[in-house]
């Protein structure tokens, strides 16, 4: 035995770690050699963190696969085809948008990842529509304890935007669940005063949002209520409840795979009540489509299939190719979007959240820091013109955004107005009618022009 | 009254997948006494064959028999290049390998065919039928479903027990050197056996996609099913795994429809639990537990 052989097991402990030491030091020090030079060429304070002379850098994380990516999915691709958009025509005052998306597949763990990668290693400014209510909230504590500008969220989760002193750097964008419910609640209440309602909730925010919501006006009206969680797919024995429930109609606050699955499964129990879905789970094209194969012997086309929901709607979508956004929505994709791909509800609610974040940029002027840009949008955000059929509800108080939408019946995949645009808040805040917003076009530019604010 | 009927039949048609997946887990584990997590995502992919063909206009049941060889082209390979070199070094390799498998089905399935949910058609509609003005939660698929799973059984119970090449694929699982000894080869049986338990596999996933939607993870909650359904019935018993699998749905089915759809799988693990505390061996295990 040579005297470099180790003897003992204590020994062989012994040496492997050391070896596992020198291994974390080295990382260690490489890691700290490579931190050190990016600090040193950027030259920042924290508070400038992903901006300098020509660019700002912006992210976001979106389920790019996985069960919730049918639809979800595009939605980066309607950030990146305006930025690109805006970048050809010089940017924001002389910056042009750089946009990462990572995709956390829905998945909270993942999302909780992917938004340290951008925070930590791709040093973004602000976060910009990440997307999903379980997801967001893993990642909206770190955001607001780093300070990270965490703008316009896609989800329609009341937190938020309901406490900014908890979380100042966090914004909502569309209406929330709360104030959906109440609109749909008071439409019911007035419309349909006699019919017996039943909720069909998934098993989160949006489900417990929108059921608050529609409690405010018709809690007498409800008779049953169902809920399921998103990981099982076999949704029959709700179904059958609401159906043993003999209820008129049924408010569904789902996803768009889940309203596809309560339609197939009403068609399988005979069950055929009115259907009202949450703007979130009603897309016409998304869901007529997952319906289409079934057509043969069963309905005539997937669309049609849908014909009579009554729906939301809060920006105006492809079924209104005359609207003047939605012609500068088709005048972007066709230049800068996927080549191939057509232009979807869930692209042009990716522009128009990149529509808001180019006017609170620009109102946070060209000395852009990240407290900044949050002071802009209580400021001014209030203000910004902008596709959404009412205004946003951004101030010192609220971070909450779009006020309200109205009551759209599908016909041919085709959404009918039921009612004028209705804005509410939440609580007990009235229902009313304002349509002060919803006459908003878009500048000749495409380019939003906000004054800085201050 | 209507409620508790389309419970019970919703449960039965679940039950009958799960049945048909625990039988594919069950013959696996009888043969080569690995536990085949990649069952799921390999029925998956096969399902995403038939609706290739589908989707490309050939009928319904030119893809439902393509999927089935695909399955059985699939399980062989499977066998032969993967699950054969790990053999023997350890029980937890092979596991592991359909682990592995699992995840790179997954993601080979998203690369291939797109991560978004997609439509699955049904050879027989979408309707319920209707009996005297009511409308039954049974469609034709669903018969349809129930029958294909008792006639495969059947079909898997003449084979072990009728024919020469069922009694070889019993010894070779059984007692592999004794049968080598005897002049059966072995290692055609054991790919044998697992070919044919991915077919019945991929019948599982076309019975439940048909009529539904499919996306490369939809299979995912069958197999924590099927598992728990092939324990209840006992690992070791073909038989065991239909009557486990049809109890489970029928279980889970009401758990969701009166208790609430967030508690089916914590239900799930509870009869799991259970059943691997009070009598390990399943519920309708006839043989003695063998030690490996």
């Amino acid at each position: 035995m040579s005297p470099s052989t180790p003897r003992t097991t204590a020994d062989r402990w012994r040496r492997r770690t050391a070896a596992a030491t020198a291994t974390v030091l080295t990382c260690a020090l490489a890691t700290a050699c490579g931190a050190g030079q990016d600090r040193d060429d950027a030259e920042s304070p924290a508070d400038r963190v992903g901006v300098t002379d020509d660019t700002i850098k912006v992210g976001g994380h979106f389920p790019l696969t996985g069960v919730a990516a049918p639809g979800y999915s595009e939605i980066p691709s309607g950030h990146q085809a305006f930025y690109d958009f805006v970048n050809a025509e010089g940017g924001v005052g002389g910056r042009e948008i750089e946009f990462v998306a990572k995709d956390d597949a829905y998945n909270p763990t993942n999302t909780t990842q992917v938004t340290n990668e951008l925070v930590l290693s791709d040093e973004i400014f602000g976060m910009v529509g990440g997307l999903g209510t379980p997801t967001h909230g893993a990642a909206i504590d770190f955001l607001n304890d780093e300070g990270v500008p965490d703008l316009f969220v896609s989800s329609g989760s009341r937190q938020w935007g309901e406490t900014p002193e908890e979380y100042p750097m966090t914004f909502g964008w569309q209406p929330d669940y709360v104030i959906e419910g109440k609109v749909m609640g008071q439409w019911i209440a007035e419309n349909m005063p006699d019919a017996r309602v039943g909720l069909l909730l998934q098993d989160d925010d949006l489900g417990a949002d929108g059921e608050a919501g529609v409690r405010e006006f018709i809690d007498d009206q409800i008779v049953e209520v169902v809920s399921y969680t998103p990981s099982n797919t076999d949704i029959a024995p709700q179904l059958a409840q609401l159906q043993a429930a003999d209820v008129d109609l049924v408010i569904g606050f789902s996803v768009p795979s889940f309203t596809a699955l309560s339609q197939l499964v009403a068609l399988r129990l005979g069950f055929d009540p009115q259907w009202m879905y949450t703007n979130v789970g009603s897309d016409p094209s998304l869901v007529g489509s997952l319906l289409a194969t079934f057509s043969e012997g069963a309905v005539a086309d997937g669309a049609s299939l849908l014909d009579g929901v009554i729906t939301t709607e809060y920006i105006p979508g492809v079924d209104a190719p005359e609207d003047p956004w939605v012609q500068l929505w088709q005048r972007v994709w066709d230049e800068y979007g996927e080549e191939g791909e057509p232009l979807t509800n869930y692209r042009i609610y990716g522009m128009s959240q990149a529509y808001t974040l180019v006017q609170a940029l620009q109102a946070a002027g060209d000395d852009l820091t990240r407290e900044g840009v949050v002071a802009a949008i209580e400021e001014a955000g209030g203000d910004f013109e902008g596709p959404g059929l009412a205004p946003f509800r951004y101030s010192a108080d609220s971070h909450l955004g779009l006020s309200g939408m109205r009551v759209v019946q599908l016909e041919g995949g085709v959404g009918q107005p039921l009612t004028p645009v209705l804005t509410s808040d939440l609580g007990d805040a009235e229902v009313t009618e304002d349509e002060s917003a919803a006459g908003d076009a878009p500048p000749e530019s495409g380019i939003p022009d906000v004054e800085p604010v201050g | 009254m209507q409620q508790l009927l389309t419970t019970t039949l919703t449960g039965l048609v679940l039950g009958a997948v799960y049945a048909a997946f625990a039988l594919a887990l069950v013959m696996i584990w009888r043969s080569t006494r690995v536990v085949n997590f990649a069952q799921a995502p390999m029925a998956m992919l096969t399902t995403y064959i038939a609706l290739v063909i589908i989707e490309a206009g050939h009928s319904f049941w030119l893809g439902f028999v393509a999927a089935l060889l695909a399955g059985l082209v699939l399980g062989a390979v499977v066998e032969r290049v993967l699950v054969r070199p790990v053999e023997g070094k350890g029980d937890l390799n092979a596991v592991i390998l359909t682990l592995g498998l699992f995840i790179v089905l997954h993601s080979v399935a998203a690369l291939v065919f797109g991560s978004r949910y997609r439509s699955f058609p049904a050879p027989f509609g979408v309707r319920g039928i209707e009996v005297g003005g009511t409308t039954v939660a049974l469609t034709g698929f669903g018969i349809f479903t129930i029958l294909a799973v008792v006639v495969v059984m059947g079909l898997l119970v003449l084979l072990f027990r009728f024919t020469d090449v069922g009694l070889r694929m019993r010894a070779s699982a059984h007692s592999p050197e004794v049968a080598r000894l005897l002049g059966v080869r072995v290692g055609r049986m054991l790919t044998l056996g697992w070919a044919l338990a991915a077919v019945v596999g991929s019948l599982a996933g076309l019975l439940i996609a048909g009529g539904g939607l499919v996306h490369p993870g939809y299979m995912d909650a069958v197999v924590v099913y099927g598992f728990v359904a092939a324990v209840l019935g006992g690992l070791d018993s073909p038989g065991g795994a239909v009557a486990g699998g049809v109890l489970l749905g029928l279980c889970l089915s009401f758990v969701s429809g009166y208790l609430g759809s967030e508690l089916v799988a914590m239900a799930a693990l509870l009869i799991l639990v259970a059943v691997l505390l009070v009598k390990p061996s399943g519920l309708f295990a006839t043989t003695a537990h063998r030690r490996v």
